[in-house]
């Protein structure tokens, strides 16, 4: 991000500059991605280690921190009493995959082009209704810019249509037949229950016009693990990161993706693993916003030890992250 | 032992259908974090709580008269009081309830002439702008939940004869509009929903748009010509303007049903005047929330001038989530409760805008910080 040492100690005179090594060897240690597990070796047993750990996805990762004797506070999981995410950012992960699409679609629209008035409506499926999907409606009317969506609008070319379908009804093939062939964006936001099941099977992929950008914002890997083949909702297509997340069809991943996954059918892809990390000094000005009253609470409460799982609404929340309250 | 602070409760006068009322489990904890707490005769009686429920032997909890109520140092209401109450308040009393600040300017003006010192539940806000005390979800799901149940009363499990699946149209992508398309994706209501998927029901397609869509009619009254539901959850830039012009109503199927969430009022005498977004509607309340289009209450609501003749069946209500006021109120209370602790340690005026996350998300909702905001917004 370009920042130099003396940016923090210019906001911080008593910080201490110290090795990878150390910085893991402190009480609490906050790191936004879990890190690698050589890594997870340098904490300290009984130190407490926050970071975005999503348990519920990565069992083997809840044995091994176990197996360390650290505790965790998961981000992920610091919740509110009615089960909303204090630390998230659905935000940029909307409105940064938008902006990515269109970027790509630009491209790829056929006549009379996408900044043409003349143009159709631009149609966008949407697999998923919950938290991120209503944050990806918002984003996807937009076009994920303000400036292109002022743009358009100046220009008079018509706008953006958001049709959402929640997971069942994807198991009616003719409806969905019928909906993917007129998608110009098809988007994954969806946050499935069995991640053994695709909602688009690879095969549908060919019902899309050539012209299809499909977006992937909610990145479920493709995994194997006790026999059972995990894979991503729309089936075929590959995990992207922050240093590629477009992808042709002719893209050299594919040869990468595990091969129980049909990937016949094929549209240019949008996928990044870390959406946010896009603009990343937006994206850490959030979190830190978001984080400092946990963190405030954490130290009056004296750490981890402190924390009354039925205390007040920062102590409540943040009791829902702890690692040692998690239940595989 | 230090003075305790005082809340009161007065009851809302207001439609008999509007039935909430803060639960007893709310007021024994604000007994718990430095409140003395007084009710006014007969509240909660609309749920069937009394007196013994709240009080339950609990020495900081009182009955007061309706007048003495407003004199407390807190006073705690869901609905705005009514106009002829402001003078009742004592001269250091804070009124916290839903004030809406910007739509109600002429309310805005009473609580001012009468040197009110007023909270607005709907304006505390979090550091980006998130509301703290709000139920959207309760406006989209009861909304919904009314307007599927009306085809359920002649299709059973919403399954159609010839298996179609239910399309419905939301206008709007704001925080209700985003509630809205989740709830018909679910059919307004998750146990009809899971039903309807054992029985192998098609489902519900939700198609949202803003406003690069809603002014363009030919695009518009090809989406409603396909819609058994529409719903309005949009917010204006120009609330003077519908965004459905009442000819285009006939346009939509005719069993199909029109969702007001907005519930924007009709105000042809404000300046600016204010029209809702559908034109012509009715606008309905606790008491009547489903109109059929012969209903003889159509018009009672509507202003003349505003044309009427194009219509469909509609679900229209004021106060949505009051629909199920219980879980509402236990909603609400939950949510209030961290931002009453703050208030029983700082008051109105000594509220900072640099205080911790709840002190400030209070601050941002006092009367004087909205003015000195509209202030600003001015010069700039």
């Amino acid at each position: 991000m370009g920042l130099e040492n003396s940016a923090y100690s210019g906001a911080v005179p008593s910080i201490s500059f110290v090795s990878n090594r150390e910085a893991y060897q402190q009480e609490i240690v906050l790191v936004l991605r879990c890190p690698s597990n050589d890594d997870l070796r340098n904490l300290r047993p009984e130190s407490c280690l926050i970071s975005m750990l999503h348990y519920s996805t990565q069992p083997e990762r809840v044995r091994f921190l176990r197996s360390l004797g650290v505790y965790g506070i998961s981000l992920d999981s610091i919740k509110d009493d009615y089960g909303r995410r204090l630390i998230e950012n659905f935000h940029a992960v909307a409105w940064n995959g938008l902006e990515a699409a269109f970027g790509v679609l630009q491209g790829t629209y056929p006549n009379p082009g996408f900044f043409s008035s003349s143009r159709q409506a631009i149609q966008i499926t949407l697999l998923g209704a919950g938290a991120l999907g209503a944050h990806t409606v918002k984003a996807a009317v937009h076009y994920g810019s303000i400036p292109l969506h002022e743009r358009l609008a100046r220009d008079n070319v018509p706008g953006v249509i958001v049709t959402a379908v929640d997971y069942d009804i994807t198991n009616h093939a003719d409806i969905m037949q019928g909906l993917l062939s007129r998608t110009d964006i098809l988007i994954d936001a969806s946050s499935r229950v069995d991640t053994t099941r695709a909602i688009i099977p690879n095969e549908w992929l060919a019902y899309l016009p050539d012209h299809t950008v499909i977006l992937d914002l909610c990145v479920d890997p493709y995994q194997q693990n006790n026999g059972k083949n995990y894979t991503k909702g729309i089936e075929g297509i590959p995990q992207g990161n922050l240093d590629q997340y477009i992808f042709t069809p002719d893209d050299p991943i594919y040869t990468n993706i595990p091969g129980f996954v049909r990937t016949k059918h094929r549209r240019d892809v949008v996928s990044c693993y870390s959406w946010p990390g896009i603009h990343p000094r937006d994206c850490m000005r959030i979190y830190g916003q978001q984080l400092h009253p946990i963190m405030r609470m954490l130290l009056s409460r004296g750490g981890l030890n402190g924390i009354d799982p039925n205390g007040h609404f920062f102590e409540r929340a943040t009791g829902r992250a702890l690692l040692s309250n998690w239940v595989e | 032992m230090s003075k305790k602070i005082s809340i009161g409760f007065p009851i809302m006068r207001e439609e008999p259908g509007e039935k909430r009322v803060f639960l007893p489990d709310f007021t024994r904890k604000l007994t718990e974090i430095g409140f003395e707490v007084f009710i006014e005769e007969g509240y909660g009686n609309s749920l069937n709580f009394y007196f013994d429920d709240y009080k339950n032997d609990n020495p900081l909890i009182h009955p007061l008269e309706r007048e003495e109520i407003f004199k407390r140092d807190y006073v705690l209401i869901l609905r705005s009081p009514h106009d002829d109450e402001f003078a009742l308040f004592g001269k250091n009393s804070c009124l916290i309830s839903m004030l809406h600040y910007p739509t109600h300017p002429l309310r805005q003006k009473l609580m001012e002439n009468n040197n009110i010192l007023a909270i607005s539940l709907d304006s505390i806000m979090d550091d980006f702008g998130i509301r703290l005390v709000e139920n959207m979800k309760s406006v989209a799901w009861n909304g919904l939940e009314v307007a599927y149940g009306q085809f359920e009363k002649y299709i059973p499990n919403l399954i159609r004869e010839d298996g179609t699946t239910w399309k419905v149209l939301v206008l709007g992508t704001g925080m209700v509009g985003a509630q809205a398309m989740n709830a018909a994706s679910k059919l307004g209501k998750n146990e009809r929903n899971y039903e309807h998927i054992r029985l192998g029901g098609p489902g519900a397609i939700v198609t949202s748009i803003g406003r690069n869509i809603t002014y363009h009619k030919t695009q518009m009254i090809e989406l409603l010509a396909q819609s058994d539901i529409i719903v309005d959850a949009t917010q204006r830039h120009d609330p003077s303007k519908p965004i459905i012009p009442n000819e285009w109503i006939a346009n939509l199927p005719e069993p199909s049903i029109i969702v007001d969430l907005s519930v924007d009022p009709y105000t042809p005498d404000s300046n600016p005047q204010v029209v809702k977004g559908i034109e012509g509607i009715p606008h309905g309340n606790l008491d009547q929330f489903i109109f059929e289009k012969d209903d003889p209450n159509w018009e009672k609501t509507i202003p003349k001038i505003i044309p009427s003749t194009n219509r469909r069946k509609v679900i229209s209500c004021y106060s949505w989530p009051g629909i199920h006021p219980e879980s509402c109120m236990r909603h609400y209370g939950q949510q209030l409760l961290p931002l009453m602790r703050v208030l029983s340690k700082k008051n109105y005026h000594t509220l900072s805008p640099d205080g911790l996350y709840f002190e400030r998300a209070l601050f941002r909702a006092r009367l004087d910080s909205f003015l000195k905001r509209k202030t600003d917004q001015k010069k700039i």
